[in-house]
């Protein structure tokens, strides 16, 4: 197809072609094309078929406002093939046919509308109830969108940025150039957005002049050269609008192009102040076969010509509503069209000046009428006409019929930011009557279509978001405002919204396949409020987001109801404005984890490491996922752990015992110095949310250890509980202040001798003792002397920035006995055996501690404390038919169940926490949350795994701990 | 959590940085003779009202600290709170 080449206006280089393929074939487009626009240049007319219907359809709007040109661009289904730029070599298909768009062979289903009426799939498809699994999957596969491989790997660079400016401009047209410019030159810090890739909006692609002379697309480019020379404006083109919200923040999508390090990204803006400039859109006439090829808006058809030099047809004939359409019609007799006719649904207040320009070109003006049915089968051949008074009708043939019923103004982001429309009458459009705080408006958003007045309402607007800024512009903005008043108002629009037509495909929304006749169905079943008919016929739920028919469905619902405009409501627009790519959403992957201080030293040849909680660690330093080695070294000479990530918490301060008295369940006033002493935590269900280890290590000064997991919440916690008391205590959290080394197994003493400054021996320091001496002659360490894994084990409390050098220092001193690591999975199968629990494997939300049997724990004579917990552990200490916490041995010594497989017997009875194959005792052993009544000793449990093909696996309730129940290897 | 919340010691950031600790309820109760209803209806029933309404807020990524604002839960914005009573804070 032969280009116009020699317009100003255009975007596209007509002399640089590039090669990609449509569904098998290869086509030519140019540089500068959408996708969209060269697969027209190429000759193809039939874009896609419809959701329910599968019509035909084709290039409407050149926004990607519906799905009419939704395409599977090199493998990414569902593209806007509008929006997306061609680049050389893509793969480009169309999407839910059989076949091809142009022959579909469920074509056919166009005749069968009659057996999809509204919400057909549910109403009809559930009775009886086993018809519904059969109709859902006929369903999916006739209906939808595009087709994605269950194996697609997304390839691209998806990135994300958060800016920070003083005024955001949504939408890059002359008002919102306008703003920019105005809160720029009074040094506020502007960002402008634009969806498309360049600036202009509504002026962009005209060639009328402007009252001064100057066409309109060099207004245009003067604007946005002006902005570019502006320090202080920061332009995002590609960029389209996600949400609005709360406090003026931003969100949107950016497309790259050459030169970005982004393929797409997402944007956040929180900005002191907003414009909204975002102009409109056009809303479809709704007359029979409106969406047939050929069918096309003003914008479309103008821009397809002015931006890419296609011509849209040859004979066109156009039924419209706004000034627009006539300038339209007149631009594209000059470039040859073929006009038959310009029918105006207002019957007055067109543009004088159009009105001359089109009878100058010969093309007969009919004011007063408008297009009733589109005609042909794949393609638009003619369209019938009425007048709207009934003095009569005719039939032109045409290939191109370009009808658009008026203007929607793009609303969503000001009520999205909960600001609110009404209907006016006079533009029959909803425009914007209130609005949050520092979110301003303008342009044609607000009705007007005047050029001056555009972009004088674009220069208030940006004057005012300035003031929200703390700028003084009073006298300018009072000039402007003045200015704007002498310039003409809104522009008077059709109310008109459907075309008296009497067929069933007249169509309210595309993308759904919506009909006139669908949303009177809902209406006579009931449903009588546009938010409810949008949900029941999917009126607006398609990948548009409502954009087309937000408009026409609350004026049909009225209209159909015999109810006045004015109490329509547009139904509510939501995030996200247009589809965002899962891509987008995920970002760029951070995977920000801890380190511990001697990471590096742990990372030795064969170590599997993890991310656990925020920490990535070693959990086995071999491929025995049984750990066998590890273990049998601990429990038989000694092993070291990097412990760093444990919690550590300094509290102090006159009211740290009270705090201590309100957070644990024990009895804090009774800690002696140089004792350890192990509680629990509860919330105030009296459910146990952590353990550890809490030290006094003078008055009003202790050290506290919490499990991994949680010491990001401790203080949180703290500082929670005692909200209300006003009490006066400090915590800091030493987590990575202080690395940790878990030194275990009959011969740690021997190990610790060596490279302690003091005595250790069992009578120096005995079980559930804490000392502070130096290591290595100058390391400041706090050791406690505890049994996790069930042999002799000293935790070494060190700085940080010594963590390395001790923990050399205990590998070397400990090198002629075989000191080896072990990871953290030998350590869970070590106090597995031990009978020690996790807090969050042994347990769960609905866990207390009496569950655990660890309400020992829980001190009852400190009523005054108030501790959390404590009300209800005593109010639920008798409830029966809790889940209880039982050790058991399988049947089998061979076979270990999966942590997390269930206890069953006619039903669920509770699930294995935890069970290892254990090489310490020769059997299988774990524990398991059961029913009180099988916890007893010697019940049998019945345990259920995934796969196990109705085969359930035997187990025994046993005391714990199951190794060394008399404790003597800890105290040796 | 799109919206700013005014921490006193950090000023006004972004609703992401802290955790929501409930609608202010008061102090605990005292433990003697309280019911398992009383207790209840002190740990888990809320006002949960259109409105505006003085919860707790902790500024989980800055400060630390445990405070209240008000807050119109219709809006889901901050509102200040003066002697004439509470107006939108923007």
């Amino acid at each position: 197809m032969t280009r116009l080449s020699e317009l100003p206006t255009l975007r596209i280089d007509p002399y640089e072609e590039l090669r990609f393929e449509y569904d098998g074939r290869p086509l030519t487009g140019v540089a500068g094309d959408s996708v969209a626009t060269a697969m027209f240049a190429s000759g193809v007319r039939v874009f896609s078929r419809s959701l329910k219907y599968h019509r035909p359809r084709g290039l409407y709007s050149l926004d990607g406002e519906c799905a009419n040109a939704m395409m599977a661009v090199d493998g990414v289904p569902n593209a806007a093939a509008e929006t997306t730029p061609l680049a050389a070599g893509m793969r480009v298909g169309p999407q839910n046919v059989r076949g091809s768009a142009d022959h579909d062979r469920l074509g056919f289903l166009d005749m069968f509308d009659w057996a999809m009426p509204a919400g057909f799939y549910y109403r009809l498809m559930h009775k009886p109830a086993a018809m519904w699994p059969i109709a859902a999957e006929q369903i999916r596969k006739m209906a939808g969108l595009g087709e994605m491989e269950p194996d697609h790997r997304t390839v691209g660079r998806y990135t994300e940025t958060y800016l920070n400016a003083e005024v955001c401009v949504v939408g890059g047209g002359p008002a919102g150039m306008r703003a920019a410019l105005a809160a720029a030159q009074y040094g506020a810090r502007v960002v402008l957005l634009e969806r498309r890739p360049w600036l202009g909006g509504s002026f962009e692609h005209r060639l009328r002049s402007l009252d001064d002379g100057t066409p309109a697309y060099q207004r245009a480019r003067d604007l946005a050269a002006a902005v570019k020379a502006a320090d202080n404006i920061r332009v995002f083109a590609r960029t389209a609008l996600i949400g609005t919200y709360n406090d003026n923040l931003i969100t949107a999508v950016q497309r790259g192009a050459n030169g970005d390090d982004f393929d797409e990204r997402y944007v956040e803006i929180r900005a002191a102040s907003i414009v909204v400039a975002t102009g409109c859109i056009e809303r479809p006439l709704l007359f029979e076969n409106n969406e047939r090829p050929g069918v096309m808006q003003i914008g479309c058809a103008h821009r397809l010509a002015h931006t890419y030099g296609l011509l849209p047809g040859r004979t066109a004939v156009f039924s419209v509503g706004s000034d627009g359409g006539l300038e339209c019609a007149a631009d594209l007799a000059d470039h040859g069209v073929a006009i038959t006719c310009v029918a105006d649904c207002r019957p007055e207040g067109h543009d004088p000046e159009l009105v001359e320009a089109l009878r100058q070109r010969n093309v007969p003006f009919l004011a007063g009428w408008v297009a009733t049915a589109a005609h042909g089968r794949k393609k638009v051949r003619g369209v019938s006409l009425t007048a709207l008074d009934g003095t009569g009708t005719r039939d032109d043939s045409c290939d191109v019929l370009v009808a658009s019923a008026g203007r929607t103004p793009l609303a969503g982001p000001v009520t999205m930011a909960q600001g609110k429309l009404a209907y006016d009458s006079h533009t029959g459009c909803f425009l914007p009557a209130s609005l949050p705080a520092r979110l301003h408006v303008a342009g044609r958003l607000t009705g007007l279509e005047d050029p001056a007045a555009i972009e004088t309402s674009g220069h208030g607007a940006g004057l005012a978001a300035a003031a929200d800024c703390g700028r003084a512009v009073e006298t300018e903005l009072r000039e402007c405002d003045e200015r704007l008043g002498q310039l003409p108002g809104p522009a008077a629009g059709s109310g008109l919204v459907r075309s008296p037509t009497h067929g069933r495909k007249a169509f309210v929304c595309f993308d759904e396949d919506a009909t006139v006749k669908n949303v009177r169905q809902a209406i006579d079943q009931g449903f009588d409020v546009p938010e409810l008919i949008k949900r029941f016929a999917s009126v607006g739920t398609g990948p548009g987001q409502g954009g087309l028919p937000g408009h026409n469905l609350p004026m049909l619902v009225a209209e159909l109801r015999g109810m006045p405009p004015e109490s329509a409501s547009p139904t509510t627009m939501r995030a996200p404005m247009v589809p965002v790519s899962m891509a987008t959403l995920a970002g760029s992957s951070h995977d920000m984890c801890k380190r511990t201080p001697v990471h590096d030293s742990q990372k030795l040849p064969g170590a599997i490491m993890r991310r656990i909680g925020a920490w990535r660690r070693v959990r086995y330093f071999s491929d025995d996922l049984l750990c066998r080695a590890e273990v049998r070294n601990v429990r038989t000479n000694v092993g070291m752990l990097d412990g760093s990530s444990l919690g550590k918490f300094r509290l102090w301060g006159p009211d740290a015992l009270n705090a201590l008295q309100r957070i644990y369940v024990s009895d804090m006033a009774k800690l002696r110095p140089g004792r350890v002493k192990y509680s629990a935590m509860c919330n105030d269900d009296g459910c146990v949310v952590d353990d550890g280890i809490v030290i006094k290590r003078a008055d009003n000064e202790y050290y506290l250890t919490t499990s991994s997991g949680r010491a990001g919440q401790t203080v949180e916690w703290f500082r929670y509980h005692t909200r209300y008391d006003g009490w006066d205590f400090k915590m800091v959290n030493l987590t990575d202040a202080l690395g940790v080394i878990n030194l275990s197994g009959p011969n740690a003493r021997t190990v610790l001798e060596r490279v302690a400054d003091a005595r250790v021996s069992n009578d120096a320091f005995p079980f559930s003792g804490y000392r502070e001496f130096t290591l290595l002659g100058r390391v400041p360490a706090r050791v406690m002397r505890l049994g996790f894994v069930g042999e002799l084990s000293y935790e070494l409390h060190v700085p940080s920035s010594y963590m390395r050098a001790v923990w050399d220092g205990v590998a070397a001193a400990g090198t002629d006995l075989g000191i080896a690591n072990f990871g953290v999975e030998a350590q869970n199968i070590m106090r597995m055996e031990k009978g020690h629990l996790i807090v969050g494997s042994e347990s769960e939300q609905r866990t207390t501690l009496n569950d655990l049997g660890l309400g020992f724990l829980w001190s009852r004579n400190k009523p005054e404390a108030r501790t959390v917990g404590s009300v209800a552990l005593a109010q639920t200490l008798e409830q029966p038919d809790r889940l209880k916490l039982v050790g058991f041995r399988m049947d089998d010594p061979e076979h270990t169940p999966r942590d997390g497989s269930i206890v069953v017997d006619e039903r669920i009875r509770g699930w294995v926490c935890v069970a290892r194959n254990s090489d310490a005792l020769s059997q299988a052993v774990g524990m398991a949350l059961v029913d009180e009544p099988l916890s007893g000793e010697g019940t049998t449990l019945q345990i259920y795994e995934d796969g196990c093909g109705g085969n359930l696996a035997t187990a025994r309730v046993v005391p714990m701990p199951f190794y060394d129940p008399g404790g003597a290897r800890i105290r040796m | 959590m799109s919206f700013l919340i005014t921490c006193p010691t950090c000023g006004p950031r972004k609703g992401y940085e802290f955790r929501y600790g409930g609608e202010d309820k008061g102090p605990r109760p005292d433990e003697a003779g309280l019911t398992p209803e009383e207790w209840v209806e002190y740990v888990h029933m809320n006002r949960c009202v259109a409105g505006v309404s003085k919860e707790w807020w902790f500024h989980r990524d800055g400060c630390s600290a445990w405070f209240t604002i008000w807050r119109d839960t219709r809006t889901n914005l901050q509102v200040q709170v003066s002697n004439d009573g509470p107006e939108e804070q923007s």
